[in-house]
């Protein structure tokens, strides 16, 4: 039952000239005609969201991949095709790992020869000219002559030492 | 062959959903009017809401069939579409009540006079209600339906029949409240 008859008890004095009012509102007269324009305009409307049936193949009467078990074992070709392309895909294109140890050249210090300056490469130089007759070997100088002393390794201390010594030993005095 | 019978299969289901939408309309279309004129309170508005609800049924005139309750499901999809209207005509200036009920209601019996006295009173009441708050008026003028029971009321607002109850009460409250109060300022 409507509820504004159903119970008394929740009935409000004062309120039911309001309830009146919209009864009145609820039983307006129907205009004339409503139902048939109402049709018209559902006629006139587009004819939209038909969902669009896929018709059966013709070939071979109709009955083409009618059985359940060729759906299935085409169904598990499809799979089994992309599956396996997939992981073609996947073995093949590994990320590249980073290097561990980065192996460098080794420089190579040749005794007597110009050092690379620490450049990674150097270019290969040509060989010098062969000389075509080997040069004499100058003469051994005697021992007599010249005494050459092997100037012992000084350590920075000692160098400043013996450079502010030196004008001491020119002092006359 | 296939092809040709389902064709035939669909003509025929597409032709008895005509006809249920058909049905629909004249078993249906007056109290969606009515209900639509309860809100927006403008005969070409209400007539445009039913017009746009039956549009709607027939988008989803495939489910019509899983529809138990054709009447508060109808009922339902028109007072969505007016409270939605009604919302957005806030903007407009409101619509002269007085001379519209004047036009709209039955005035049988009554003097021109005394017709437009009517007609002024209710729309004072209307006035009122409008001051309600969203939930009590709905509820208050769905009420004023005698064919909806307060379990279909329930239904077409989506809250439990308790709900119903109580914001009816509050409503009726409300309005003896601001009556008074009109009546105590006169």
């Amino acid at each position: 039952m409507n509820p504004s008859k159903e119970d008394d008890s929740y009935r409000v004095p004062g309120a039911e000239g309001a309830e009146a009012t919209l009864r009145l509102i609820a039983t307006v007269p129907v205009p004339q005609g409503l139902e048939d324009r109402v049709k018209a305009g559902l006629q006139a409307a587009p004819q939209t969201g038909r969902v669009l049936h896929w018709p059966s193949m013709p070939l071979s009467g109709g009955r083409w991949m009618r059985s359940t078990a060729a759906r299935a074992a085409a169904a598990a070709a499809i799979v089994f095709v992309v599956a396996g392309g997939g992981w073609g895909v996947y073995s093949r294109v590994q990320p590249a790992q980073s290097p561990k140890v980065i192996a460098m050249p080794q420089r190579v210090n040749t005794p007597g020869g110009f050092s690379n300056a620490g450049a990674m490469r150097t270019p290969q130089t040509l060989n010098g000219p062969v000389l075509a007759h080997p040069v004499e070997e100058t003469p051994k100088l005697n021992d007599g002559d010249v005494k050459v002393v092997p100037m012992p390794k000084k350590s920075q201390g000692e160098k400043t030492t013996a450079r502010k010594k030196a004008p001491a030993k020119a002092d006359p005095r | 062959m296939e092809i040709v019978d389902r064709a035939v299969h669909d003509e025929d289901c597409q032709h008895a959903q005509e006809e249920a939408l058909a049905a629909l309309v004249d078993q249906y279309a007056g109290a969606l009017y009515r209900v639509a004129f309860s809100v927006l309170r403008n005969p070409t508005d209400a007539e445009d809401a039913v017009q746009e609800a039956f549009l709607r049924v027939l988008r989803h005139r495939d489910t019509l069939g899983e529809i138990r309750d054709h009447r508060v499901w109808l009922i339902r999809i028109v007072w969505n579409i007016v409270l939605d209207r009604k919302r957005r005509t806030k903007t407009r200036p409101e619509t002269d009540d007085v001379s519209e009920l004047t036009r709209v209601l039955p005035a049988t019996g009554l003097s021109a006079e005394q017709r437009a006295a009517a007609a002024q009173y209710h729309a004072h009441v209307l006035k009122c209600v409008d001051k309600l708050p969203a939930r009590e008026r709905e509820v208050m003028i769905l009420s004023a339906f005698e064919e909806l029971s307060s379990v279909e009321i329930a239904a077409v607002l989506g809250v439990t029949e308790s709900s119903v109850r109580s914001r009816l009460f509050r409503a009726r409250n409300l309005m003896a409240e601001l009556l008074d109060h009109r009546r105590s300022i006169k």
